[in-house]
Order: structure tokens, then sequence, then C-alpha cells
């Protein structure tokens, strides 16, 4: 069968069904490679999100936990952790988080805050060992 | 020859084939994270099954628990801390004999750098609590009496103290021992590319999904920035820092990780990194060198088949073995 014997045979609809459907398969295959959104900071507790926010917005943020609240500061790209209520403060020592992956935790209080999002950036790191 | 209805039919059998091929089979990264042994533990592994690492993660932090509980010295009911208050021979498990023999081999290897008999002195300078404090020196001579690598017999399964107020502490090589069990439950898990933390002890099963792991080292004096990365697979990391757990007083900066001979915070290093096959011997081989200073501790490392390491100096000098490979910035 000649190309031009095939496509004659195809109608209008069948030719944008066609379309279509190439275009959803495309679709498909872009979807994975699709831009990351922009880094966030993830706060949890347990199994139990407590606040997500973007990074690139500067905020103070108080987060309960048994102990009490741990207050949070997003400034400059970077998260910290200005107070908290456990007893030997580890997590402010902890100092920033702005990296995608990086984790600060108050363990006392439950709290573990998680950069997540955004593109790997030169440097970048899977794992820190601290 | 084809008509019209078949083409279309093909072509939607086309189209279900290519999503049913790209949709399942290509390993995602998932990662969790759980509060274990007083710190932050993130587990992540490559897995086309979500299922498959939840439940090989909930195995994994369920075996760090086991281990916590088997050898923290802040749990009366450890097997650890009934060996500290322990006043004659006592019978422990096999897998805390198998630690406590390692952790001796570790202590004559470093010359008693690495000691497991450091409980009194942890407590007097109450490094753990929320009101640490600096000893007189007749008080750290008095709990230093009687410390060394000969301070625990062992054999087989009996433990006999030299001295028997002398109280255990593994905080320099439990955390790695528990990475170590970890991986090896998501290993058994059917997890074949997978990465522990349990702050700063790592061990990574496999490599990155075709790539090395890159694991950043922490910088010790600037919080937040990375001293370098290390390219790795199938191997332990394990960082000893003074800037961590640290009290500053009149000044003077103290942090936990003493010597055992001065029974003062060990002051020639700010940070040591050991990589290793096992993160249970780069935990307490971290310490050691930590403990030995620079010149001392990197021949240490040096001396050890299949390890390398990284050392910053007290005055910020990075020193390395020869076998050590670096990501250069």
């Amino acid at each position: 069968m000649r190309r031009s014997d095939w496509l004659q045979r195809l109608t209008p609809f069948d030719r944008k069904l066609v379309l279509l459907l190439a275009l959803v398969v495309l679709v498909t295959f872009l979807l994975p490679f699709r831009q990351e959104k922009g880094q966030r900071v993830v706060v949890s507790s347990g199994e139990k999100i407590l606040f997500v926010a973007p990074l690139d917005q500067d905020r103070v943020v108080d987060v309960p936990g048994p102990l009490g609240s741990t207050r949070l500061q997003i400034a400059g790209g970077g998260v910290r952790v200005l107070s908290s209520p456990c007893p030997k403060k580890i997590c402010i020592g902890m100092g920033e988080a702005r990296n995608r992956g990086d984790l600060l935790a108050c363990v006392p209080n439950r709290v573990v805050i998680r950069i997540e999002g955004g593109a790997d950036q030169k440097g970048s790191y899977d794992l820190l060992s601290r | 020859m084809l008509g019209r209805p078949q083409i279309v039919i093909l072509l939607l059998l086309l189209l279900a084939g290519l999503l049913w091929w790209r949709g399942p089979g290509e390993p995602q990264l998932h990662s969790r994270t759980a509060l274990i042994m007083g710190t932050i533990v993130e587990i992540k592994a490559f897995s086309a099954d979500e299922v498959q690492f939840d439940l090989a993660a909930d195995a994994a932090f369920a075996e760090m628990r086991r281990v916590e509980d088997l050898f923290s010295s802040q749990r009366p009911k450890s097997e650890i801390a009934q060996l500290s208050a322990a006043s004659g021979p006592f019978k422990v498990s096999k897998e805390t004999a198998r630690l406590l023999q390692l952790g001796q081999r570790i202590a004559r290897l470093s010359d008693g750098a690495f000691e497991m008999g450091l409980g009194r002195l942890i407590r007097l300078w109450g490094i753990e609590t929320d009101k640490p404090r600096v000893p007189t020196e007749q008080q750290i001579r008095e709990v230093l009496e009687r410390i060394g690598p000969e301070d625990l017999q062992i054999d087989g399964t009996i433990v006999r103290k030299a001295d028997p107020e002398l109280q255990i502490d593994l905080g320099g090589i439990a955390k790695g021992y528990a990475v170590d069990r970890a991986i090896d439950v998501l290993g058994e898990g059917g997890l074949r590319s997978a990465a522990i933390n349990a702050g700063g002890d790592i061990k990574l099963l496999g490599d990155r999904n075709g790539q090395p792991w890159r694991i950043g080292i922490q910088h010790p004096r600037k919080p937040g920035a990375v001293l370098t990365t290390l390219p790795l697979a199938d191997r332990a990391v394990v960082t000893s820092g003074d800037y961590e757990r640290f009290f500053i007083q009149d000044g003077t900066r103290y942090h936990h990780i003493f010597d055992p001979v001065s029974g003062r915070p060990a002051r020639l290093c700010q940070s040591v990194t050991v990589v290793a096959a096992d993160a249970t011997t780069a935990d307490a081989l971290a310490t050691a060198a930590f403990v030995l200073g620079p010149i001392k501790g990197l021949k240490l490392l040096e001396q050890q088949d299949g390890v390398e390491g990284l050392i910053v100096t007290a005055t910020g000098e990075v020193v390395q073995t020869s076998g050590l490979q670096r990501i250069e910035p």
C-alpha cells in the first residue's frame, strides 16, 4: 500500500484523531521531564505534614510539637530553627538548610524540616554526612 | 489491506502499549524519615514499587529501634545498661558480645583512643543533658581510673568488667551498627539501590541507580556549607565533628568527643570523616581518629584495609588518606 493511498483513506475526523493520539503520546513522554516546582520547606511530625511553604518567601512560622512551639525562619532562600523548647538546642546549632534534600530536625519536639523541589545545583549531593 | 477502523484500532493499541511500557518498571527515588537514636534517620531508595519501598523502610526503622533498645545506655532495660549496673560476670546476647569485641579491637588498634567505658565521664560532664558542666580535674581523674582497652573481658557471651563501677557507653559505635543492620534489612526487602543516613552515619546499598551516590561532607565551621563531596557506592561514611553537641563556658567550647587520657574534649580536630565497608567500623574509627588528631589519626586510617578518611585539623587545614576520591567543586 502506497503512503498516499493510506492517507487518502483517512477522513478529516481520522486525521484529527491521529493528531490527538500523537499529542497524548508526546505529552505522556514529556511529563516526567517537566520542570521541577520551586524549592519548598516541608515541616512534618511523624507521618503528618504540618506546614509547606515556598523557600523564596521570607517568613517566621511556629510549628507545634509535644514540648511546645519550634520557631522557624525562612529567609534568603534558606530555613533555620530560631528557637525551640527542647533542652539541648541541637536543632538551632544545625544551622541552615537551603539545598534540595537538606534536613533539619528537633528530635525531642518531633519536628522534621526538609527542603524539597528545585533542580540539582552545582555541587549538590544526595546525602550529607555531618 | 487495512481499512479505516483497523488503522484507528491499531493506533489505539500502539498508544496503550506505549503508556503501559513507560508506566511501571522505571525506578523512582523514594525517601522516608524517622526520629531514632536521638537523631533524624533518612532512607532513600530507587524502586519501581512504592509498596515494596515502604515495607522495607518500615522494617529498617523497626530494626534500628530494636538496636537502640539493645544498646542505649539511657534505657534501664537495655543489655548495655544492665551490663553497666552489673557488679559481676554478666551474660549478654551474641549480638552484643560481637559488637563489644569489635569495639575492643578498635580500642586496641587506636591505643585506647576509642573507649567504650566512658559512661561515667559522659555523665560527669552532663554533655547529654540540658545542664552540661566542666568538672574538676580530681573528679575527672576519679572516673578515668581503670579505664582502658582491657577494662572489659569478653569470654563468649560472658562479660566481666575490671571495675564494677565501669559504665559502658556505645555512643561511638552503636549508631553505625544500627545503620549497618538497617541497610541489611533494606536488602532483604528486595531493594538494590538504597542509602541510610542517621545523623551523618551513612551506609549505601549499591549505587544511585547506575551512578555513584554523592555524599556531601559538612563543613565544620560553616553551618549549611559543604566541605567536599564524595562519589561512592556500597560503602559507609561517618563523620565525627565538634560542632553539633557542645556548650560554651567562660569563652571555651566543650564538645562531646572525649579523650580517654585527659578526660576532656579532644582538641586536635574539628571533624573526621571515615569511609569504610561498614558503618560500625567507620563510626568507631572516626571517633578514634578524632581523638588521636591529624597525624596519628591519619596513620591509623591509612593502616586499615579498605578505609579512607578526611580530617579537618583544629586550625582548619584539610588532610586526607591517599586513596580518597573527591568531587572537586
